[in-house]
């Protein structure tokens, strides 16, 4: 890739195609096209589904830059064509600069003439009263002081050349930088999945898209111990054992055969006190039949495994089907009766209730959730976070498809001063959760929370406790009283099925504008009638009795104001059932990384070559220095004072400010004698 | 005079003088106290990282004398800084009670008068080249080389404050976006320091500061909007002494394509102003066209030198804690757009042989792109090197 060509005696034609690709305008031009193309990859986000790419780009769009390989871009035909290019290139460029590079690592140049010594760079002409022995001897010994080798020539009139030459490996830099080129690139594609691609396109090889389990995996989609090279991923839960690796291919998997198993004995995490994982490791047993004895290694983030030519790593971690014992509590239930649901993460429970049909996909437990304290909280304990302790994630899903995503927490955490069990909802994935707030009772217990919506939901009760509540009184007949107690039912069935919107709604449809603001104030009189009945009624199954509302304690007040709360939010809930955390079984899972990448040492190799390339190349500069030496023509009276006429030229491969000053520098010294 | 300075430059030694023996002593002692000091918590790649690192500052202050004051200052003070945190209980508090800690050499106060500096030598500076005062320009050198003594001390007392906060945050200040800045700030002042001395060339002085300040500008904003300043620990990825050299050599690259693109930006104005008028006082103030485009070649060979070593040391490293020397993550793939646009920036230059107007302007945008990958990809694009999003 330089202007220095050396002429062959090759055909026309191929001369120049090799000078096309040996141009540096193409290799720059491949310069540029490479980085081109890895904007694209990074700014358009790689290898996601199908799906959505569609949403982002449309359909159209989404189709025309498919085919361009531009949702795969590292690994698009046209990519590797650039790289296949960019290695032609710098192959053909290497080759044909090598003899010449050689030549002029090697040569002195000793035999220029001196017209053609005066036309160089630098060039300067002095005499001396030494005689041209002793001077040619002092030449090479000060060119030889200063770092350059030299070579000395005689020529024909008499006349002596002493050349000298720095810095040769400046041209190893060149050699260097662009073999090294070369050489990451193969290991490069010592690497890649070329040949799974050629598998791929004679179709023996198909890969996986959905989500099955290993046993249902097709023999298409199935890789031997033999494939070269592959790097892919594993969840391992605690106690388990694993001889397969999943590669992502495209846009499925591949599942890879390994020739050893990987038992993962145990997993530990360490945390910091801000919850963030501190550090996490994997007691690993790998066994072989190649093997006398297990290996038995200890794997942490940077700390991997070396087996042979694959390496392990510990790359992530997971919940490995943690058990989780759950009670179910239907919302609208009449009557208090949590189904009992033995499950575990990672699995799928089918529920059926009297509103349809729901699959409840566990797919989280998390033992911590720390989260930053309130200023208070941190004078008070002196700790930036606190854990709210353990929770799950699970999406019920309708018949529909439809699904809610769930964060239900198994303790209460404490807020204004109260204790409250937080469930968080939301129907999209990138939305936050929204939280509804279970107000704890005395016992800190939901207990209280699901007896009291219960009674809410329960027709014949309200009306035992209406009628309790608020007796007939004389002045009213048996019409009037049943139509009082059957409006405040019909008020509860309101409430609970949307909430307190759910009343003014109903209002605002059935009440004629006029009379909205009255119709309200009484329905809601009566709304709020009822559900203070209703709580008085469970304070009385507590065995409290207070006489009038004054006496129910603030706890209980503030207990009914919350629970309202909750319960008016409760329409917006999702399917109506809460899903309560009793007891679990914490089973975690590693994310193991295992490779064999043959390529690795011969890109390390080239990478070291094109460091120490590029140092020669920028800071090893070749110089050359000529020092011609004649006898003086004297005038011909002194003819016992021999004198010698000096001319000294230099030529920098790299011409520099400095250039000039190191030449003076240099001739300075030539015409100091005795230094 | 011409003879003068060229006899100066003959009689160079290159033999062991007294200065060195005791600068090579300092920097030994001083290793070896450190290394007693807290070498329980160093692996023995860290200890061969210390090593190297002795033997670099013997190097460098030999090679750049210089060097050695700003050693010495750094090492007092930063010795200072802790021995008052110890003296104190070693309670990160004590940076509010004891004085020097509070106003002066606390990792915040220290990095603050950095700023301050920095901003302030940029209007020297520039101050300088209106006055065509050689003393302002003195001045704002002298604020430039404190501003660098202040970083570098800022960023050793941090080190130290991260294992007083908790031992387990313990960390070399190289891992957030807030400490990377102010590596680069430091990096970019000490090589454009050299290359002032070398060249004389103060009245380059202003621009490179001009990219200088806005860093500091960001370390503001981040500091007082986003609270970055704040100690954090380290995500287990991080941990490893690969980071200890990865990251340097990385922003000696990004420092030394920020001054190169200055350089450009200086090169291009005064290239107008001379086509315009020959003779202005600007053009025969600043260093000749030649001068510069050749210092932005030193420059960007130097940055491209290490670059290439940040970035096979990050794929080494990327190869034992991710499990792959390459992922084509963004911040991988924009370090190689990068590494391709100076590669293509050299190779016109020394095979084609462009200089002046079109490689300055190419200096110009490569630190967009630079800058690109620096920030920008925190700030766009996730990844696996998302250790300080925006």
């Amino acid at each position: 890739m330089t202007q220095e060509t050396v002429h062959t005696a090759t055909p026309r034609k191929q001369r120049v195609l090799l000078d096309f690709l040996g141009s540096m305008n193409l290799a720059v031009t491949l310069l540029v096209m490479l980085s081109i193309a890895s904007v694209i990859g990074t700014v358009l986000q790689q290898n996601q589904a199908t799906q959505d790419y569609i949403i982002k780009f449309g359909p159209f769009w989404a189709e025309v830059f498919n085919s361009l390989g531009l949702f795969h871009v590292y690994g698009a035909a046209w990519f590797v064509l650039v790289l296949v290019f960019l290695l032609l290139s710098t192959s053909v460029c290497v080759t044909r600069n090598t003899p010449g590079f050689i030549k002029d690592m090697k040569q002195f140049s000793e035999k220029l003439s001196l017209k053609a010594l005066q036309h160089q760079p630098q060039h300067t002409e002095f005499s001396s009263n030494a005689d041209l022995q002793t001077e040619q001897a002092r030449v090479v010994k000060t060119l030889q002081t200063q770092g350059y080798k030299t070579k000395v020539h005689a020529h024909d009139d008499g006349s002596v050349t002493v050349a000298g030459l720095k810095g040769r490996w400046n041209r190893l830099g060149y050699f260097f930088t662009h073999i090294s080129i070369v050489v990451i690139c193969i290991g490069a594609l010592l690497d890649s999945n070329l040949l799974l691609k050629y598998r791929e396109l004679t179709g023996n090889l198909i890969p996986e898209t959905r989500t099955i389990s290993l046993k249902e995996v097709p023999q298409t989609a199935w890789l031997g111990p033999e494939n070269m090279s592959f790097r892919g991923s594993v969840n391992v839960p605690e106690g388990q054992k694993t001889d397969v690796l999943f590669l992502p291919y495209e846009d499925g998997y591949l599942v890879q055969k390994l020739p050893f198993m990987v038992e993962v004995k145990d997993f530990r995490i360490e945390y910091y006190d801000t919850g963030m994982p501190k550090n996490y490791e994997s007691d690993l047993v790998l066994t072989s039949p190649e093997l006398d004895e297990p290996i038995v290694k200890t794997i942490a983030v940077n700390h991997p495994l070396y087996y042979k030519n694959y390496a392990i790593y510990q790359s992530s971690f997971g919940d490995g089907g943690s058990l989780l014992n759950l009670k179910v509590h239907p919302l609208l239930s009449p009557v208090e009766n949590p189904i009992t649901l033995n499950t575990a993460v990672n699995k799928i429970e089918p529920l059926k209730t009297p509103i349809g049909k729901f699959n409840a996909e566990f797919n989280d437990f998390r033992l911590f959730n720390m989260v930053p304290t309130t200023e208070e909280e941190k004078a008070q304990t002196g700790k930036k976070f606190h854990n709210n302790g353990p929770s799950i994630i699970f999406k019920v899903r309708n018949e529909q498809g439809k699904a809610w995503e769930y964060e239900n927490y198994m303790s209460p955490s404490f807020q204004e001063n109260r204790w409250f069990y937080m469930t968080g909802v939301r129907t999209i994935n990138s939305e936050p959760f929204r939280y509804l707030f279970i107000p704890a009772d005395a016992k800190r217990q939901k207990t209280r929370f699901f007896k009291f919506l219960a009674l809410i939901n329960n027709p014949v009760e309200n009306t035992r406790v209406f009628k309790e509540a608020f007796p007939q009184s004389e002045q009213t007949d048996d019409k009037t009283y049943a139509l009082q107690i059957r409006l405040m039912q019909q008020l509860m069935t309101l409430f609970r099925a949307k909430g307190f919107d759910g009343i003014s709604e109903f209002i605002n449809n059935n009440v004629p504008e006029e009379e909205r603001q009255k119709v309200g104030d009484y329905y809601f009189g009566q709304t709020s009638f009822a559900l203070q009945s209703l709580f008085l009624d469970i304070l009385k199954q507590e065995g409290v009795q207070p006489a009038s509302d004054a006496d129910v304690s603030d706890f209980d007040k503030q207990w009914f104001e919350d629970a309202l709360t909750a319960i008016n939010t409760i329409p917006h809930y999702g399917p109506p059932m809460y899903f309560e955390l009793e007891s679990f079984k914490h089973i975690q899972s590693t994310g193991l990384q295992i490779t064999k990448s043959p390529g690795k040492d011969v890109v390390y190799f080239g990478s070291a070559m094109l460091i120490i390339g590029v140092f020669f190349l920028f800071y090893v500069r070749q110089k050359r220095i000529w020092v011609n030496l004649r006898q003086a023509e004297n005038s011909g009276d002194q003819a016992d004072e021999a004198g010698t006429d000096i001319t000294v030229a230099g030529k920098d491969n790299k011409p520099l400010p400095e250039t000039e000053t190191e030449f003076e520098r240099l001739v300075h010294l030539l015409r100091t004698p005795n230094h | 005079m011409q003879s003068e300075t060229l006899t100066n430059h003959y009689e160079e030694t290159k033999s062991f003088g007294l200065r060195d023996i005791v600068w090579a002593a300092f920097v030994i002692i001083g290793s070896l106290l450190a290394w007693d000091q807290y070498g329980h918590n160093m692996d023995v790649y860290e200890d061969a990282i210390l090593g190297a690192v002795a033997i670099g500052l013997i190097w460098l202050g030999r090679f750049w004398p210089s060097f050695q004051p700003v050693t010495v200052m750094v090492t007092l003070l930063s010795v200072l800084a802790i021995y008052t945190y110890a003296s104190h209980g070693n309670v990160i508090s004590a940076n509010e009670q004891a004085f020097f800690l509070k106003y002066l050499i606390s990792s915040q106060s220290a990095i603050m008068w950095m700023n301050a500096l920095f901003i302030l030598a940029m209007v020297t500076y520039f101050l300088a080249l209106y006055q065509r005062s050689e003393f302002t320009g003195k001045v704002a050198t002298s604020m430039v080389w404190s501003a660098a003594v202040f970083g570098l001390v800022g960023m050793m007392v941090r080190w130290r404050e991260s294992y007083i906060i908790n031992v387990e945050y313990g960390h070399i200040p190289v891992s957030s976006l807030y400490e990377v800045f102010i590596l680069f700030v430091v990096l970019t002042a000490l090589i454009y320091l050299y290359y002032e001395q070398k060249y004389k060339t103060k009245t380059l002085g202003g621009f490179v500061m001009l990219v200088i300040s806005a860093a500091v500008g960001f370390i503001l904003w981040y500091t007082f909007d986003r609270e970055a300043h704040v100690i954090q620990p380290l995500v287990p990825a991080l941990k490893s002494w690969w980071m200890k050299i990865h990251v340097p050599a990385n922003f000696i690259g990004y420092g030394t394509f920020s001054i190169a693109a200055m350089v450009g930006l200086a090169y291009l104005i005064t290239a107008k102003v001379k086509e315009k008028n020959p003779n202005s006082g600007f053009v025969k103030r600043m260093p000749s066209l030649e001068l510069m485009d050749d210092l932005m070649y030193k420059n960007i060979a130097l940055g491209f030198a290490f670059f290439t070593i940040a970035t096979v040391l990050g794929a080494m490293w990327a190869a034992e804690a991710w499990g792959g020397y390459w992922s084509w993550d963004p911040k991988e793939t924009w370090a190689l757009i990068v590494w391709l646009n100076y590669a293509a920036w050299l190779h016109i230059r020394m095979s084609k042989g462009w200089r002046g107007k079109p490689m300055a302007w190419w200096a110009l945008i490569g630190l967009l792109v630079t800058t690109f990958a620096f920030l920008g990809v925190n700030m766009f694009l996730s990844g696996l090197h998302s250790y300080g999003e925006l």
